[in-house]
Order: C-alpha cells, then sequence, then structure tokens
C-alpha cells in the first residue's frame, strides 16, 4: 500500500461526475475511479452518513488496481453528490429506502455502462447487497456484503439528528466503538473526520434504511445467490452485524452464499485498517475471479495474510507526577 | 498502574491525573463537559464530579444530597475487559457495550443509564473519558 508519498507525488485516483436518475429525478452523482478501462469493474458502496473517501486506501492499492477497476461512489446528498436541483429537498427529510437504494446502485452501473461488476459495500452497503441479490441478480458478477446481515435494529436514534445535540461530533463518534482499537489510531480518527462532514439529517436518513426498512429474517429464501455469488463478510469488532450474523445470514440463504469472517478488525474495515483490509479482500475477489483454488476458511486472521498487526499507540505517557 | 487494582483509591487518583492531563479532552472537553456521572463497578459506585472536561471530585457512594446526569453500570468483570489494553469485542467502547446490553438483550455489557441527552450532547467527551480508564490501566497507550 503506497502510503510514502513524497512532494510532488500525484496519486492515481481521478474524480468525475456522471448524472443518472433516481425515482424519475435527475442526479449529479461524483465518483473516484483508479484501474485500467477494461479491468473487472469494481463498484464500492460507502457506509451511512459516509461519502467515498472512505475508499481511498482500496483505490490506491497497486496490486489491486492491477487487476480490478475500482469506482467508489458518492450516494446522492452525500459528499460531492449534492441534492437534485430540480427538487425542493429542504421541505422534506432526507429518508432512505431499499428502494431507492437498489435504484441509484443499477442506474449508476447502467450510467457508467459496467459490464458484469462486482458490487461491494459496507454497513447499509452490505445489508443492500440482500435486495440486489434478490431483485438484480442479473445484473452483477458478484456481490460483496461487508458487514451485512438480515436485520441491524437500534440505530435508528433520534439523537443523530436533533437541534439540542452537535450532529457533528455525535454522528461520527457513536461510530467510534464500531472499529477494533487494534486498528492504527490514525486511520480510526480519519474515519470518524470523514464522518464528521455529513449534512445534516444525511446519517440518521440513511440509518432509516440500515434499522427499520432492511429486515430480511424472513425472506433470505428469496435471495438469489446461487444466480450471483454473494459474500457475507463481517469483523470481529463489528458490534451490529457480528460474524455470527453473517454466518446465519449466509446458512439461511443456501447456494451461493458465503460467509466469512474478517478477525482483528471492525464495521469500517476499508477505512479503519485498509492495509489489513485490502489484504483479506484480494482473498474474496480471487474467489471471484476463480483465481483461488481453496476454498475460503471461516475466518481469516492477519496471519493468514501475511500481515502484521500495529502496535497499540503511539503509546501516551501519564502526566508526569 | 497496571499492577494497581481497578476501582481501589490509589486507581482512581491516577485516572483522575490522566483524564486531567489528556490532550485530547482539553480540545473537546471544550471547557463545557461539566455534567456529573457515576462509574458502577459491581456493587461499588463513585461519582465523577465532572468541571470543564476535567475530573474535580472523584466521590465514593453518592448519596441524595449528589447530583448526576447519566452512568455507567457493569459488573467487575465485564469493567475487567473494558479496561485490557486490548479489549475484547463488544467491551471495547461504551456504545458497543451498551448496544449488545439495550438492543440485543446480552449478558455481560456496560449498560447506560440516566439522560439520554445530556449523553449525547458530551457524547464525544464523556466517551473519552471512559475510554482512558485504558489508558490509565496499562500505563499508556492512545
Amino acid at each position: 500500500m503506497p502510503e510514502n508519498y513524497q512532494s510532488g507525488d500525484v496519486e492515481p485516483i481521478s474524480g468525475s461526475y456522471v448524472h443518472t436518475e433516481v425515482e424519475g429525478v435527475d442526479h449529479r452523482i461524483y465518483f473516484e475511479e483508479n484501474g485500467p478501462e477494461d479491468g473487472v469493474p469494481l463498484l464500492c458502496q460507502h457506509t451511512a452518513g459516509n461519502n467515498c473517501q472512505e475508499w481511498r486506501h482500496l483505490l490506491t492499492d497497486e496490486a489491486i488496481t492491477e487487476e480490478f477497476r475500482v469506482i467508489a461512489h458518492d450516494l446522492p446528498y452525500h459528499g460531492k453528490s449534492v441534492p437534485p436541483t430540480s427538487q425542493k429537498w429542504w421541505t422534506e427529510d432526507y429518508t432512505m429506502t431499499a428502494e431507492k437504494f437498489t435504484e441509484t446502485l443499477v442506474n449508476l452501473a447502467d450510467a457508467l455502462e459496467l459490464e458484469d461488476p462486482i458490487y461491494m459495500g459496507s454497513s447499509m452497503g452490505g445489508n443492500i447487497a440482500l435486495e440486489l441479490a434478490d431483485w438484480y441478480p442479473e445484473r452483477f458478477r458478484a456481490l460483496i456484503g461487508l458487514e451485512c446481515g438480515a436485520h441491524s435494529p437500534g440505530f435508528y436514534i433520534d439523537w443523530l439528528d436533533h437541534p439540542e445535540v452537535n450532529t457533528t461530533e455525535v454522528n461520527a463518534y457513536s461510530c467510534w466503538g464500531l472499529m477494533a482499537p487494534q486498528s492504527p489510531e490514525q486511520t480510526r480518527r480519519e474515519t470518524m473526520y470523514l464522518y464528521e462532514q455529513g449534512a445534516t439529517g444525511v446519517f440518521k436518513g440513511d440509518l432509516y434504511y440500515y434499522s427499520v426498512d432492511h429486515d430480511y429474517r424472513d425472506k433470505l429464501d428469496q435471495v438469489n445467490a446461487d444466480e450471483c455469488p454473494l459474500y457475507i463478510a463481517n469483523g470481529e469488532y463489528d458490534y451490529l452485524t457480528t460474524p455470527e450474523d453473517g454466518r446465519q445470514t449466509a446458512e439461511g440463504i443456501g447456494d451461493g452464499a458465503t460467509a466469512i469472517e474478517f478477525a482483528e478488525i471492525g464495521h469500517f474495515p476499508m477505512s479503519e485498517h485498509p492495509e489489513l483490509f485490502n489484504a483479506y479482500i484480494t482473498e474474496v475477489l480471487a474467489d471471484v475471479t476463480g483465481d483461488r483454488d481453496e476454498e475460503l476458511p471461516d475466518v481469516l486472521e492477519p496471519d493468514d495474510v501475511g500481515i502484521e498487526l500495529h502496535q497499540q499507540g503511539p503509546a501516551r505517557e501519564k502526566p508526569a507526577e | 498502574m497496571a499492577d494497581t487494582e481497578l476501582g481501589t483509591h490509589e486507581w482512581w487518583e491516577s485516572y483522575k491525573e490522566t483524564v486531567n492531563g489528556d490532550p485530547e479532552m482539553e480540545v473537546r472537553g471544550h471547557d463545557k463537559f461539566s455534567e456529573n456521572f457515576y462509574v458502577e463497578i459491581g456493587d461499588e459506585r463513585v461519582l465523577l464530579e465532572m468541571d470543564g472536561g476535567e475530573v474535580e471530585n472523584l466521590v465514593p457512594n453518592p448519596t441524595m444530597n449528589h447530583q448526576w446526569s447519566f452512568g455507567v453500570e457493569g459488573d467487575r468483570e465485564t469493567w475487567e475487559e473494558f479496561v485490557q489494553e486490548t479489549p475484547p469485542a463488544f467491551n471495547h467502547e461504551i456504545i458497543a457495550s451498551h448496544y449488545r446490553t439495550a438492543v440485543r438483550n446480552e449478558d455481560g455489557h456496560l449498560q447506560l443509564t440516566g439522560d439520554n441527552k445530556r449523553i449525547f450532547q458530551h457524547l464525544r467527551a464523556f466517551q473519552r473519558t471512559l475510554d482512558l480508564m485504558r489508558v490509565a490501566h496499562n500505563d499508556g497507550g492512545s
């Protein structure tokens, strides 16, 4: 992972805007990409209330972008995807639903003319893999649901959009414990910094989909993983959708669904610990493309992918007596 | 500090020093985190009287003469997990722990009590204050 940039280095990520309709309304959607034009398209979805910057370390991973055309977008109302200019969007609450979310993703893939793309998303982006497999299995080569579960209740919280609460901080730091404490502090703090950039009400509106609208507990037999392979990869420290939740979801779906636990990492794997995540996801992507001979293990550990965990810290000395 | 048992007088005094010397608390306490809260470890309750992001007083066994906005409760084993240098999943942070208790109805995790509005108004400073228990317990860390 090229982290040692020097002054004058230009990262190979490019950014563009594409227009696409969602619910009959034109949206100007920002996306960043890196990788060969004829590479396998890998469409990356950010978490609730965040933006495509969560994927910046995957977008600059030379080994992955040698084979894959990695594309990370900002959903409407997130990051640089400003609200639609034709709507009085300020007169109603922002609310995400499964229908709107899947339509956005499929229309975006169509607008970018992505042929047989792999979809990958985390958290709300992980849960939506179930709806995509249910409703649009023919549109994707494979679906990777990171931090994915059939049901993830309890996070549609009023305090995340309240005039007497500092929502900038609260939206971020209500997520602090979703990361593994052994992930590097710099990248954990950066993940929270990205959260602090979200627009008012958007995080909570996303969580309507995440914690209310999305409930596949009684619908897992509808998921077409036998038509479109579905990988459910959940971090050990993800208390919202645990690795056990992922296993139960995959078991409920049956053929074509694979659950895998990512050890020593949490709910924001791609941004909280990019080095470890990129190594883990390389194994999953190799399985998708058929470049991996062995079955994926039930649990991937840092040692399995040649990553030595960072020491806690940097250690901070206690104040002098 | 690791040689000092969690919750002893010496432990709390060292913890107070850690909080009051923490550079992040200087920034994110905003000089406004003055909500008192209690920590209950098993049957032992200690009130932390906060003033501008610093622990002003530690009050063992607070009574009706004292005032607080919220608290954190858990058995000793759960707190022992919480203060480990690398704590186990779900007991590594207060919202994580509370979620497993309040939403998933699991035992063995910490639970928040009291005024939720005040908790969220001061979440980051309150959360940092609790995380510093880990720093104090292990003689440093992040």
